[in-house]
């Protein structure tokens, strides 16, 4: 087991990009190795040595025995753990852009926030995020159809925008709130949020699973009510409770699946959308 | 709107002129020229001939550098030319923002220095179009010209967009009151419907006006969607417009015999951006079912529409193209303008025909101003107060002849009709000595390293 250790000496206002250090790139490295590497910033590469102080204990002989601790102040680090397929990567800070994006295996902890497309398109692995995450967690790159295929994502705070866009396998799990458009394109796969979701998630999506513990806000009228279920079954996990299942978005004839708490969710039960009042009184202002 | 008085002096007419405002392009435009200023513009609309008829107040005229002191002074070419050069070549991490008020020619040298330094080159899609872009390239583009629309379009639906404001003669010209081929009575052959939370101009001239909520558009969409593919809506108001309005609207959209959707900010900057695009795009694939419909991005910019579709034919990407690492990457949120500057990363700035200091976020601006910033412009405006090295540039269209693509991909040359100012040069010109004076500066061009860290493991 070879365990890197980064200890931070200055940070940069111009992002460092962490894609070449992966353990699959850099397992059979010494410390002589990193003192010769430049890592990019900008247009230029710069020793790595002016940023971080670098120990290594151990050996490696494959990326599965490397783990990297890396800490510091990580807001302006981006591509950490980038196409990695195996090992471990702990970093004790927030960090920046495109964490675990493209993973295909191995296992990222972020003690912190991730900023946008955390996971992004990952095919296998484990990232947790022990803080929030911004946009686009687990999406799809920009045109791709797409997004995570495998793995999971873990993300104890709140998600931000179109997360779990073009999900098409593995799981995402949210355990704090989640802004719009959550799991928009879907096409595979579970998204488990256990707070709530603001408006439209599932937006166009063809297949897989959304299960939204908490309150939601709006829903799209893509989704057709099914039937109530207790505690529904999902990929070998029960979630206990009455849940009002969907099936949406039928604008693309979508067979996916949409779960909401009944208990929490309770007005989309009876009647749906917005109170007679506001019918009423659109009406009434239009036909003015 | 007071009487104007129709001008009368003048020494020469120039004919068939192309208007260097929006990205209508109208290219019926005659200009009336007396020693050797245009005085006035005939068939523009007030936006276009206000911008045609010089303002040489406000007219930038010499290189300027900013001193010890703060102050712009005026320089020689030589001296605002190395001075810019220097900074560019000395950068790490450079934003080349702009281009959409150049021509396409001049894009051709700043995508080479851009290539060369290794700098992110953006232009005004990132705070306008770039969500219509980006939609695209993920649902496709049922695109038609408008020549077309004004030949066969019975329904244009204007979506988020006050043209009437915005586009003045796009209505009058292309698509509205305009007589075409099929459409023989002009207005009256056609349907209009406007979608818009506000009851703008070009709502109120329309025979629909469909005022959904603000940032209600996902919704509505989605509805309208559910409808096409036969869906009874099960709530009675969707993103505050009563269901029966939405199953009429699907109906007339439906019986269209040419249908036509145009839509501008309204539509790309509210909550759910590409996604409103996105969704719209595939209700026009829906209706293609029942009819034959297209759509058009209203564009702002007379060439914003060409640095885009220029940098995606060269690069593949049609904007915030980031070379650093020496090939063309784009990424949503991170090699964005906007991105970039909040974040705090850019080390030397050029603009080039645009105006961030008037239209960037604050936070954006703050960090301008403590950066080196390269103006290439021809008026005066906050971005000047911003610069560091003022390089004047000539008028497409006015000043020099140049390509540029209107809102719907068409290729038009944009003629010179008068000349320049003796002391200003043209852009392409001003573009093309940076790149030659950095490259005497910076002798390695950026290009992606053929170092692997580890080659055992590829
Ligand atoms: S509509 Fe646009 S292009 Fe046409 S004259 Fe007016 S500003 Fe110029």
């Amino acid at each position: 087991m070879k365990t890197i250790t980064f200890k931070q000496k200055k940070t940069s206002s111009i992002a460092l990009e962490f894609d070449e250090l992966i353990p699959d790139e850099i397992y059979t490295w010494g410390e002589s190795d990193f003192n010769k590497y430049e890592v990019p910033i900008g247009n230029s590469r710069f020793p790595l040595t002016d940023y971080f102080d670098i120990k290594v204990e151990g050996e490696a002989e494959s990326p599965d025995e490397v783990k990297m601790i890396i800490n510091g102040d990580l807001n302006r680090v981006k591509y950490i753990g980038c196409k990695m397929s195996g090992g471990e990567i702990l970093c004790n800070s927030s960090v920046d852009l495109h964490v675990g994006a493209e993973m295909s295996g191995g296992t990222i902890i972020v003690d912190g926030n991730a900023a946008a497309h955390a996971g992004r398109e990952m095919s296998g692995g484990y990232l947790e995020i022990k803080g929030n995450t911004k946009e686009f967690t687990g999406a799809s790159y920009i045109g791709e159809w797409r997004g995570m295929t495998g793995g999971e994502i873990i993300v104890h705070g709140n998600a931000g925008k179109q997360c779990g866009e073009c999900l098409s396998g593995g799981k995402i799990t949210v355990l704090g709130n989640c802004d719009i458009l959550a799991g928009i394109h879907m096409s595979k796969g579970v998204m488990e949020i256990q707070g709530d979701v603001n408006r439209w998630p599932g937006g166009q999506m063809k297949n897989g699973t959304i299960v939204i513990n908490g309150k939601l806000g709006r829903l799209l009228e893509g989704f057709v009510f099914d039937e109530v279920v207790d505690n529904p079954d999902i990929e070998g996990k029960v979630y206990d409770g009455r849940f009002i299942k969907y099936t949406g978005d039928i604008g693309l004839n979508g067979k996916g699946t949409l779960l909401i708490n009944a208990d929490v969710n309770r007005d989309k039960l009876g009647e749906y959308g917005e109170s007679d009042d506001e019918y009423t009184s659109i009406r009434e202002y239009r036909n003015l | 709107m007071a009487y104007e008085e129709p001008i009368t002096d003048y020494d020469e007419i120039v004919e068939n002129c192309t208007c260097a405002f929006c990205g209508c392009n109208c290219d019926d435009l005659d200009y009336l020229v007396k020693d050797g200023h245009v005085v006035g513009v005939r068939h523009a609309c007030r936006l276009g001939a206000s911008k045609i008829m010089e303002d040489m107040d406000q007219r930038l005229i010499v290189p300027m550098v900013r001193d010890d002191n703060g102050e712009l002074k005026e320089v020689d070419w030589d001296t605002a030319l190395d001075k810019a050069a220097e900074y560019i070549a000395n950068s790490i991490r450079p934003v080349m923002y702009g281009w959409s008020e150049t021509s396409t020619e001049c894009m051709k040298e700043g995508l080479a220095l851009g290539e060369y330094i290794g700098a992110v080159l953006d232009n005004q899609a990132t705070i306008c179009h770039g969500p219509s872009l980006q939609a695209v390239q993920n649902a496709g583009y049922p695109i038609q010209t408008l020549g077309e629309v004004q030949n066969r379009a019975d329904v244009c639906v204007y979506s988020g967009s006050n043209a009437m404001n915005s586009h003045p003669r796009h209505l009058a010209r292309y698509s509205v009151f305009c007589r075409g081929f099929f459409r023989s009575r002009g207005r009256f052959d056609r349907t209009v419907v406007t979608m818009d939370p506000k009851f703008t101009d070009t709502a109120k001239m329309s025979d629909k006006w469909i005022g959904f909520e603000q940032n209600g558009d996902y919704g509505f969409y989605n509805a309208i969607r559910a409808v096409l593919k036969g869906k009874e809506l099960s709530q009675d108001v969707i993103s505050g417009i009563p269901k029966e309005d939405i199953y009429e609207l699907v109906e007339e959209m439906k019986n269209a015999e040419f249908g036509v959707l145009f839509f501008g900010l309204g539509l790309t900057h509210t909550l759910s951006k590409q996604r409103n695009i996105d969704i719209a795009i595939k209700m026009v694939q829906d209706l293609n079912k029942f009819s034959k419909w297209g759509l058009t991005p209203m564009r702002g910019h007379f060439n914003v529409n060409g640095f885009n579709i220029f940098m995606a034919f060269e690069t593949g990407f049609p904007f915030g193209v980031d070379f650093a690492r020496g090939y063309a990457r784009y990424v949503l949120g991170e090699t964005n303008t906007i991105d970039l500057l909040t974040r705090g990363e850019p080390d030397v700035f050029l603009v080039i025909a645009a105006d961030p200091g008037a239209h960037f976020p604050n936070k954006a601006n703050q960090h301008l101003a403590k950066i080196p910033v390269i103006q290439i412009d021809i008026h005066w405006g906050p971005s000047t107060e911003l610069a560091d090295v003022v390089l004047p540039g000539s008028f497409i269209g006015v000043e020099c002849g140049g390509t540029s693509y209107r809102m719907d991909g068409v290729l038009i040359f944009m003629k010179k009709a008068i000349d320049k100012p003796e002391t200003c040069r043209d852009d392409e010109w001003i573009v093309r000595e940076l790149k030659e004076r950095v490259m005497k500066l910076r002798k390695e061009p950026n290009v992606a390293p053929e170092y692997i860290p580890n080659p055992a493991a590829q």
